[in-house]
């Protein structure tokens, strides 16, 4: 039954006798109201149309005679016996009040032009939704981050840095290396020559050459810097490309040397629950040589595309300094012994950032350099 | 496990195909054999050798063929057999299959066997048409000056003196151990084969392979170094093996000269020498199991040394330190102990990297990226931007990588020109390298190397956006990035002077120097060389020796107390002539002894308008400071006085006077 039916309704008709149902049909009433004063407020009216409606609306609850207040008046508290008259009657004062002050056309207006002018008001200060004034910084190239990350985790073991020249000669890069140009080890190396006695270096190794002889034992240096190849460019090769290497000399060091100390630094540089292998492998400048490979970083070893299903990572070649060498490098062999290792930097960085192609490191492309 | 890394490993029908990585000092692991050994060697376990006998007729080999070395120390031994009524054909199936399996082609059965020796036993040998070798005659010797050999790939090669060749009675019939002459070939045709199983020294061998640009399975092997007691067992087993595939009959005998015996020499290893290098104590029962395994003889010395005599195939092993190497490889790295190793603890402090990382610090601060290129390039590229010829490359790969630069401009320019062409038009890039010079040589002859940065700015000075109007940068936000560098060094007082480089825009190029040395030259890009780059918009570019400033302290930081009193600031609007440059306001000014002028900066600038006509105004804003007192409206009015005063003579006047 709408409101309207009931209105049309004495009190006995509705059933409605005891206060306590008089106290829930007025309720109704009230609900009523606020429910059509909403649906008016959230109206889409034209401003033209708008007092006309206000008007229609008040009169629909307040309009002398046959609006729904003095329909209620007529038929609910005029048709109730006046000796239980006296709570209808206190309901019905409540009611008229709270109609007055809600469905009268002045407060509906009011209320419908605080409404609108919510949404239009003139919006005062910034709009601090805007984006902030942000400077962009500059960033460092991921090889040289790298190197520094690799430098930094051995000055922390007490290395030291040295550098060296790009361009050599073949006696430092070669000959003092145990690499004789009879040997077909010699080959391992693709070279770009600058003549019979000077080449560009093909790893950092001559740096260990150069810093033996300027400083003697003990010596624990680490040799970051560019290196080439005579290589056709592909996806994993560059003709220029950046090495560092380590060499640790003293009186006392071992291969447990070797490995404990690589271990520590694989875990440093991948994390700590990298596990590291040593194979023996060959080169001409260490004797025992090996390769040490890290558990994949990538799948912690289960196997994945970049260890390819491997769960082992291939990361440096390493080993104890050939004797020769260190004779070379002006150091008694039988009196001391060392250490070195060799890695290539590009390799390390494509590993850590998930890099795909070594080309994307000389590009310069501005989309790339943003993302380090 | 072993150092015999696994490439790949195929199924080929019922078999495996397992390609290993053999390094270049175990040319004995270039064969089955070998590798059986290793693998046996490893596990504990023993291994087969081929099984075969040689059935042999009752005639001769020494009434076949005679066979000489005249050159001993390019030949230490030299084998030969000869086998008679040979039938040339194709090998059978089983056999051929084989030789595919290894990447061999088959060719015929004479041929075929000579390479399934080579893959079984690793050591490489030869068939020769004895029909075909003149006077039944071979001779080891050195290459006659002229003479020529056409070898089996069908080149004809002039042969140099040095190359040691096997001949017969009258000329060169293959280069010795790289590669067969066509003339002697093994043909259908063929009914006597003259095999030759040799042992060549492998830097002769290496040389002549280098000098005729060949590479073949028998130089890869020689020029490693091969098992000379293998010479006789492979050309055994090759003879039974053709015997068998040819039906021929193998002459009776070998004629094996071998004048010299080789005989390895005795190496002590010491027990304290393993225990040195590795870091842990190696058994001596192992050390003997272990290396008696891999073929060596071992004489234990009081149990704290053996004496060792390596085999005869492996020649890699020379010394105490390479048997060090064996028993490490066998006992296994993974066995071995770890210990992490720091250096001992050093005050010495890497000033270099610290400035180093200032610098890269400063730069990405001020929104520069980092960029790293190629230091080959293209010399005539190089040249348009310097007259320091670079050093070149003798085997470049390209003409465009054919030398070391000597300037860093086009490696700039290049990156730049990278990122206009995909839309990137603000950047700022900086790189730090090195430049390679002819004309000047260290103290070893080597060519210089110099360290530079390098800046390379283009496009906007803030990216646009609702905040400002966008404005392109301009010389001055250079010249302020690099003084913002500078002054991060203990430079001291620099010198700013208008200078142009060939490739700066004329009257818009400029240098720094400090100390009566230059630090820097900066400018804008010259429009030509820009439009030649295809780079539509103005770019900036500075070059700063690098090496100098690396040897300058990082600024100086110390405390100076703060003044207590309130420093007075003053405007003065200044009328110039045109052809007053602010340096010389700078000189004038700074020359003036005022204790109280803290400093002073000009903050407008403008011509035009209603000024008078061949000047500009300038609004210099002063700030006077005494460190004892509060200055007075009229001690500052006396300064300013002072400074309009010292002006005067440069045609300044007061514009508001």
């Amino acid at each position: 039954m709408t409101i309207d039916e009931k209105a049309g309704k004495t009190l006995a008709e509705l059933g409605v006798t005891d206060s306590n149902a008089i106290a829930r049909l007025f309720e109704q009433v009230h609900s009523a109201i606020d429910e059509e004063v909403r649906a008016f407020l959230d109206g889409d009216i034209d401003d033209g149309e708008l007092a006309r409606n206000a008007k229609a609306f008040r009169d629909r609850w307040l309009a002398r005679g046959h609006g729904l207040i003095a329909r209620i008046d007529q038929n609910w508290l005029k048709q109730t016996p006046k000796e239980s008259r006296g709570a209808v009657g206190a309901e019905f004062n409540r009611l008229r009040q709270y109609a007055a002050a809600q469905v009268e056309t002045e407060p509906l207006l009011e209320a419908w032009r605080q409404k609108t002018s919510a949404l239009s008001e003139v919006r005062r200060g910034p709009d601090l939704t805007l984006p902030g004034y942000e400077r962009e910084l500059g960033s460092i190239h991921p090889v040289t981050r790298v190197q520094r990350e690799l430098e930094d985790i051995f000055i922390g073991l007490g290395f030291r840095i040295e550098t060296g020249p790009e361009i050599e000669s073949v006696y430092n890069n070669f000959d003092a290396l145990n690499i004789p140009e009879s040997h077909p080890s010699r080959d391992d190396w693709d070279t770009l020559y600058i003549d019979s006695n000077t080449l560009l270096r093909t790893h950092t190794s001559p740096v260990q050459i150069r810093a033996m002889r300027k400083y003697g034992a003990p010596l624990y240096i680490v040799t970051p810097g560019k290196c080439y190849r005579n290589e056709n460019p592909d996806a994993t090769h560059s003709a220029m490309f950046h090495q560092i290497e380590g060499l640790a000399v003293d009186t006392d060091i071992t291969f447990a040397d070797l490995k404990g100390t690589l271990d520590f630094f694989a875990r440093k540089f991948f994390g700590e629950k990298t596990r590291t292998r040593f194979q023996p492998s060959f080169f001409p400048f260490t004797e025992p040589s090996g390769e040490m490979a890290a558990s994949c970083p990538f799948c912690e070893g289960r196997g994945c595309r970049t260890c390819k299903e491997s769960g082992w990572i291939e990361l440096m070649g390493c080993g104890m300094v050939h004797p020769d060498v260190l004779r070379h490098g002006g150091i008694d062999p039988d009196r001391y012994s060392g250490w070195a290792f060799g890695l290539g930097i590009e390799r390390f960085a494509m590993l850590k950032y998930d890099i795909g192609e070594i080309q994307n490191f000389f590009q310069s492309d501005v989309r790339f350099l943003r993302q380090f | 496990m072993l150092g015999l890394g696994v490439a790949s490993s195929v199924a080929v029908g019922s078999d495996h195909v397992v390609d290993l990585e053999v390094t270049t000092n175990r040319p004995d692991c270039l064969g089955h054999l070998g590798v059986a050994r290793e693998v046996a060697a490893a596990f504990g376990r023993s291994f087969g050798r081929p099984v075969y006998t040689v059935q042999e007729t009752g005639k001769s080999v020494h009434d076949a063929i005679k066979i000489e070395i005249a050159d001993l120390e390019g030949c230490a031994r030299y084998c030969g057999r000869v086998i008679e009524n040979v039938e040339v054909r194709p090998s059978p199936e089983r056999l051929a299959r084989r030789l595919e399996a290894v990447g061999v082609r088959p060719i015929n059965n004479v041929a075929d066997a000579t390479n399934y020796v080579l893959m079984e036993l690793g050591h490489p040998l030869h068939a020769f048409d004895l029909a075909r070798l003149r006077g039944a005659r071979i001779e080891v010797r050195r290459a006659r000056a002229g003479e020529k050999l056409q070898t089996l790939d069908g080149v004809e090669r002039e042969l140099a003196k040095a190359d040691l060749v096997i001949a017969d009675a009258d000329r060169a019939v293959a280069l010795a151990g790289v590669m067969g002459g066509a003339d002697s070939e093994i043909t259908s045709a063929t009914r006597q084969v003259m095999l030759e199983s040799a042992w060549f020294e492998p830097v002769g061998v290496r040389r002549t392979a280098k000098r005729h640009g060949l590479h073949t399975e028998a130089s890869h092997r020689f020029e490693r170094g091969m098992d000379i007691a293998m010479a006789r067992e492979a050309i055994d087993r090759t003879a039974a093996l053709i015997a068998e595939l040819s039906g021929g009959q193998v002459l009776q005998g070998v004629v094996d000269v071998y004048p010299q015996r080789r005989i390895r020499s005795t190496i002590v290893l010491r027990s304290s020498e393993v225990r040195r290098i590795l870091g842990t104590e190696v058994e001596g029962p192992e050390i003997v199991r272990s290396l008696t395994a891999l073929g060596f003889s071992v004489e234990p010395e009081a149990n704290v040394s053996w004496h060792v005599v390596p085999p005869s195939f492996r020649l890699d092993v020379e010394r105490e330190i390479d048997l060090v190497e064996e028993v490490a490889r066998l006992h296994g790295y993974h066995e071995l102990p770890m210990r992490v190793r720091a250096a001992p603890p050093s005050p010495e402090r890497d000033l270099r990297r610290e400035r180093e990382l200032a610098i890269s610090a400063t730069l990405t601060a001020l929104g520069y990226r980092e960029v790293i290129v190629p230091s080959m390039v293209d010399p005539a590229e190089n040249a348009r931007f310097t007259d320091e010829s670079p050093v070149r490359l003798l085997n470049p790969l390209s003409q465009d990588a054919s030398a070391m630069r000597s300037t860093p401009v086009p490696g700039m320019l290049r990156a730049l020109r990278w990122n206009l062409d995909r839309g990137q038009t603000d950047v700022r890039f900086f790189e730090m390298g090195k430049v390679y010079t002819t004309s000047e040589r260290t103290s070893e002859g080597l060519p210089a190397e110099r360290r530079v940065l390098t800046l390379g700015v283009t496009g906007l000075r803030r990216p646009a956006s609702v905040h400002d109007a966008p404005r392109a940068l301009d010389f001055f936000d250079l010249k302020g990035d690099l003084g913002t560098l500078l002054a991060a060094f203990d430079v001291g007082p620099w010198d700013f002077l208008a200078e142009d480089l060939r490739y700066h825009e004329p009257g818009l190029g400029a240098r720094y120097s400090a100390r009566g040395a230059a630090l820097a030259h900066f400018g804008q890009l010259h429009h030509q060389v820009a439009r030649e780059y295809k780079l539509r918009q103005p770019v900036y570019l500075a070059e700063v020796d690098l090496d100098a400033l690396l040897a300058l302290d990082l600024r100086r930081r110390t405390f100076r107390s703060i003044p207590r009193f309130p420093a007075v600031e003053r405007d003065l609007s200044l009328l110039v002539p045109l052809a007053v440059m602010y340096r010389q306001i700078e000189e004038a000014v700074g020359a003036v002894p005022l204790a109280e002028l803290q400093g002073f900066r000009a903050v407008d600038r403008f011509e035009g308008g209603g000024l008078p006509a061949d000047h500009y105004s300038l609004l210099l804003r002063i700030t006077l400071q005494s460190p004892e007192r509060t200055l007075t409206g009229e001690e500052a009015e006396v300064t300013v006085r002072r400074i309009i005063a010292a002006l005067g003579p440069l045609g300044i006047q007061l514009r508001s006077a």
